[in-house]
């Protein structure tokens, strides 16, 4: 599978991450060469057998009793905001 | 005097610290001593306090003095990767987008370190969230190996490493995803051990890939590192894949030597693109470990060649997911530009570095409708045939023995522009990582250049005290960390 400019403005989109148009050709050709590096991948055979998306998934997951725990306050959750108002977090414009 | 301090181990400055016959006050300040003789050069650290430090050394000597009992890392110094929560004190991860940023709550080890009596010497210096082979990928500044200052201390924790290696502290912590906390040891000349997946809560580590992602110790000797892990390992409900059968180890076991131990070496693993230098370490260390009564055997891992296309799939997939959170909205930096989605994509775009920007985009593109199945879930599938190779070659032997990197430290600059390979660095850590298993690089030589070789054994499961028995054997037998770096021999007049 080969990788285009237009495939990664589309995936830049998609990641939100803004790329200056110059760094597209670099970008192009390193995403290409990893691509086709991981490429290696296709040549295994795989049927049958099952993902690992976690070591230690097929353990009992380990729960813990639901109960209310003192967490940090207000003012400590908003304190490191860019921008706020109030109580609330503030954004630019959505619209 | 304070000079002597610095070369003791860990275990004797806590000794010394609770027979009251040296106070935290005085080793925490020989500690900081070098650091400021040091760290500029080495840029081991992100973020330094020496006044909270000698703080938290004077609190340990009022406990003293108050009749408390105090646990064997009370007045301690230790260093910390930048990308574990402290309170109240700056936590990067070596990253533009969290520059000023300060955690309102402190990640599990720290909180444990802290009721050790630990002391938080600083924040050390690493590639942006934890993403790199080099800590060339720090926004800040790179870090320098003390072994010779024009090369890579390796990474992404090459702060932890570096400052071990440099003697600014006894121990710190690193964290390991395809390698973090082995490499660097290995390029410094230190002992560092991944423990397994789930043997320590990663709640307050900043996450990168978090079906990967373990804290390490890194500490001068392997007694060191088992009291580190010791304070840290065991389940915490905050890290629910944190797990109840990770137990301390023994420090009297350690000293059991290998006989009887049945150690594996994966051979058709190793070949084209090793160094002669390693080879021959490693084929020495086998000899050496065999005269001290191991079984050596043959052991194959089939699957482990694939493991560099596999982790390149898994890891980026996991971090763009796990990086949406930067959004210059709750905290961290933003860069205003327009409305909200500009916003976005500018504060993203500028405050990620190049190497952390490239993992988002192949990672997003291999989760992207049409890619998921030719990508992610066959690097899934791939990985439990490399989990399945290991669980077959633990069955013939105890450990795994393997070198750590293919090649010593390379130069600052040598491999930045060429992403594929800094990757292929990563061939012999990456594969105990996909398995989840724990894994230990020691010490194990130099080059003819004087440069570190590492060598790295793996384990099963909850099997570190394995690991840590082969690496205390090694040490006893060929006392590697005898040797300092040329800076430190000569900052120690």
């Amino acid at each position: 599978m080969s990788i285009d400019a237009e495939t990664v403005r589309k995936v830049a989109l998609l990641a939100r991450l803004e790329i200056d148009p110059s760094e597209e050709p670099r970008l192009v050709r390193e995403l290409a060469s990893i691509l086709s590096y991981v490429e290696q991948l296709q040549a295994l055979d795989v049927t049958g057998i099952e993902p690992t998306s976690q070591v230690g998934g097929e353990a009992k997951p380990a729960l813990r009793e639901d109960v209310a725990k003192p967490c940090e306050t207000r003012e400590e959750a908003l304190g490191q905001a860019p921008d706020r108002d109030g109580d609330y977090f503030r954004v630019p414009q959505v619209v | 005097m304070s000079g002597a301090f610095l070369h003791e181990t860990a275990e004797s400055l806590g000794r010394l610290v609770r027979s009251g016959e040296r106070s935290a006050l005085e080793v925490t300040g020989a500690f900081l001593e070098r650091i400021a003789r040091t760290a500029d050069r080495l840029g081991t650290y992100l973020h330094r306090d020496p006044e909270s430090a000698l703080a938290m050394a004077r609190s340990v000597d009022r406990r003293r003095a108050m009749g408390e009992a105090l646990s064997p890392l009370a007045g301690v110094p230790i260093a910390l990767k930048d990308n574990l929560c402290t309170r109240g004190v700056p936590t990067t991860c070596g990253s533009r987008i969290l520059e000023g940023y300060r955690p309102p709550y402190d990640a599990h080890v720290v909180e444990r370190l802290r009721d050790a009596g630990a002391v938080f010497v600083g924040k050390t210096n690493c590639d942006e969230f934890a993403m790199g082979s080099s800590t060339e990928n720090s926004a800040y500044f790179p870090t320098r190996n003390p072994w010779d200052q024009e090369r890579v201390p390796g990474g992404s924790s090459g702060g932890s490493a570096a400052t071990v290696a440099a003697r600014e502290a006894p121990l710190a912590l690193g964290s390991d995803t395809g390698g973090s906390v082995r490499q660097p040891a290995a390029f410094c000349g230190v002992v560092g051990l991944k423990p397994t997946y789930g043997s320590v809560s990663r709640y307050g580590l900043v996450a990168f890939a978090s079906s990967l992602d373990q804290i390490g110790p890194i500490a001068r000797t392997a007694r060191d590192a088992a009291l580190l892990y010791n304070a840290i390992c065991g389940r915490d409900e905050r890290d629910m894949t944190s797990r109840a059968e990770a137990k301390p180890v023994s420090l009297d076991d350690l000293e059991r030597g290998v006989k009887g131990l049945r150690l594996g070496i994966p051979r058709g693993l190793l070949g084209e693109g090793i160094d002669p230098e390693i080879q021959a370490a490693l084929d020495g260390a086998a000899r050496e470990l065999s005269g001290e009564g191991a079984d050596v055997v043959d052991v194959t891992l089939p699957h482990a060649r694939s493991s560099i296309a596999t982790y390149y799939l898994i890891a980026p997939a996991e971090a763009s997911s796990n990086l949406a959170r930067y959004d210059g909205v709750r905290y961290g930096r933003r860069v205003k530009d327009g409305d909200l989605k500009h916003m976005y994509g500018a504060t993203r775009g500028r405050g990620f570095g190049r190497e952390v920007r490239r993992r988002i985009l192949l990672g997003t593109y291999a989760l992207s409708a049409g890619y998921y199945d030719a990508y992610y879930l066959r690097a899934m599938k791939v990985r439990t045939l490399i989990r399945r190779d290991f669980a077959d070659a633990l069955r013939v032997a105890d450990a795994i023995l393997l070198p750590t990197t293919p090649t010593p430290p390379f130069r600052i600059g040598e491999k930045i522009d060429d992403p594929l390979a800094m990757y292929l660095n990563d061939i012999f850590s990456i594969p105990a990582s996909l398995a989840g298993a724990p894994a230990l690089s020691f010490p194990a030589g130099f080059t003819r250049a004087g440069l570190p070789i590492g060598l790295q054994v793996v384990g099963r499961p909850f099997e570190e005290q394995t690991l840590l028995r082969v690496a205390r054997a090694w040490e006893a037998k060929c006392d590697a960390a005898s040797r300092v770096p040329r800076l430190v021999a000569e900052g120690a007049r």
